[in-house]
């Protein structure tokens, strides 16, 4: 059963959220950056949902459960548009939208067969394959955890392309390193976890304090950035001269 | 197309990578969640039945050692 403390750092990061949204709407730019305000807002809806839920049916209840992996999953996808936004942001000047949409298309689909292959070998394994409830939410949890592996390397690959275009917008750097900062706390910490047994204590409030970092550092980059503010490149690369 | 095909071939380098990192990262891993949208306490998976661990694969005869392929 989760503890005040795991309360309260729902509580602060529903509200975090909450602040991206109003901080955007504050500076104008919410439609500029709208997948990533969309992804905010549904965030803070599947909050009270879940809230409510938990409420309602218990933590251990299967309803919980099943609502907060699909919700999770759905939210992974959501993570992933808004990363495909920043993608379409850096190459707008390129013209490259149409190239950038075929692509996350196309991984999305692939990570899509990728689970289903994955599930349904492990199904098999274990008897005859039939899509029922338990199948369904093992692929859900896979393509949710497949996904936001696709979503760490994309970070990295975009953050690469932005070194390498010489990008200079400070708000668009902001948003894209904190997002690459969100995805590496996960992996990291999960490998950790699996290298320290020591860790695994620590790791029900890792978690969600992880969870806080990404509106906290977005919800900066909007109230504090404005949109015309430049940082000169050769400060983001490490060269030697 | 060239580009298009590029599209595709970076598309699929992409899915290479990421899961070959999840290979690496969920080494040994117990199967646990590694990420999760928001702040919400994370609930037991309610498609594992129980905590019981999983038993032998029950086409595998007792302990005896494999014998080599005999088409070999």
């Amino acid at each position: 059963m989760p503890g005040p403390f795991q309360y309260c750092v729902w509580f602060l990061c529903t509200l975090l959220e909450v602040s991206v949204v109003v901080c955007s709407l504050a500076k104008g730019s919410f439609r500029r950056y709208l997948s990533l305000n969309v992804y905010m807002l549904a965030a803070c809806f599947v909050n009270l949902a879940r809230f409510k839920i938990l409420f309602t049916y218990g933590f251990k209840s299967s309803e919980y459960g099943y609502f907060y992996y699909y919700s999770d999953l759905l939210l992974t996808i959501g993570l992933y548009c808004a990363l495909m936004g920043l993608y379409s942001y850096v190459f707008e000047e390129m013209g490259a939208e149409q190239y950038v949409r075929l692509g996350a298309l196309l991984l999305l689909l692939g990570t899509a067969g990728f689970s289903f292959a994955i599930v349904q070998q492990s199904s098999s394994r274990m008897g005859h394959f039939v899509l029922d409830s338990r199948v369904m939410g093992h692929l859900v949890l896979e393509a949710s955890q497949n996904l936001y592996f696709v979503g760490l390397v994309l970070t990295y690959v975009l953050w690469g392309a932005m070194l390498k275009l010489r990008e200079t917008r400070t708000r668009l750097i902001q948003l894209v390193l904190a997002l690459g900062l969100y995805f590496s706390v996960f992996a990291a910490s999960y490998a950790l976890r699996n290298l320290s047994t020591g860790l695994s204590d620590l790791w029900p409030y890792l978690i969600p304090v992880s969870g806080c970092l990404l509106p906290m550092a977005w919800a900066y980059a909007f109230w504090r950035i404005p949109e015309e503010a430049r940082i000169a490149p050769s400060r983001l690369a490490v060269v030697p001269r | 197309m060239s580009r298009k095909l590029t599209v595709v071939l970076l598309a699929m380098l992409v899915l290479v990578g990421a899961m070959s990192l999840k290979t690496v990262v969920v080494t040994h891993g117990d199967g646990s969640v590694i990420m999760a949208n928001g702040g919400a306490p994370l609930p037991p998976t309610p498609w594992k039945n129980g905590g019981a661990p999983l038993p032998p694969t029950p086409w595998k005869n007792g302990g005896a050692p494999l014998p080599p392929t005999p088409w070999k």
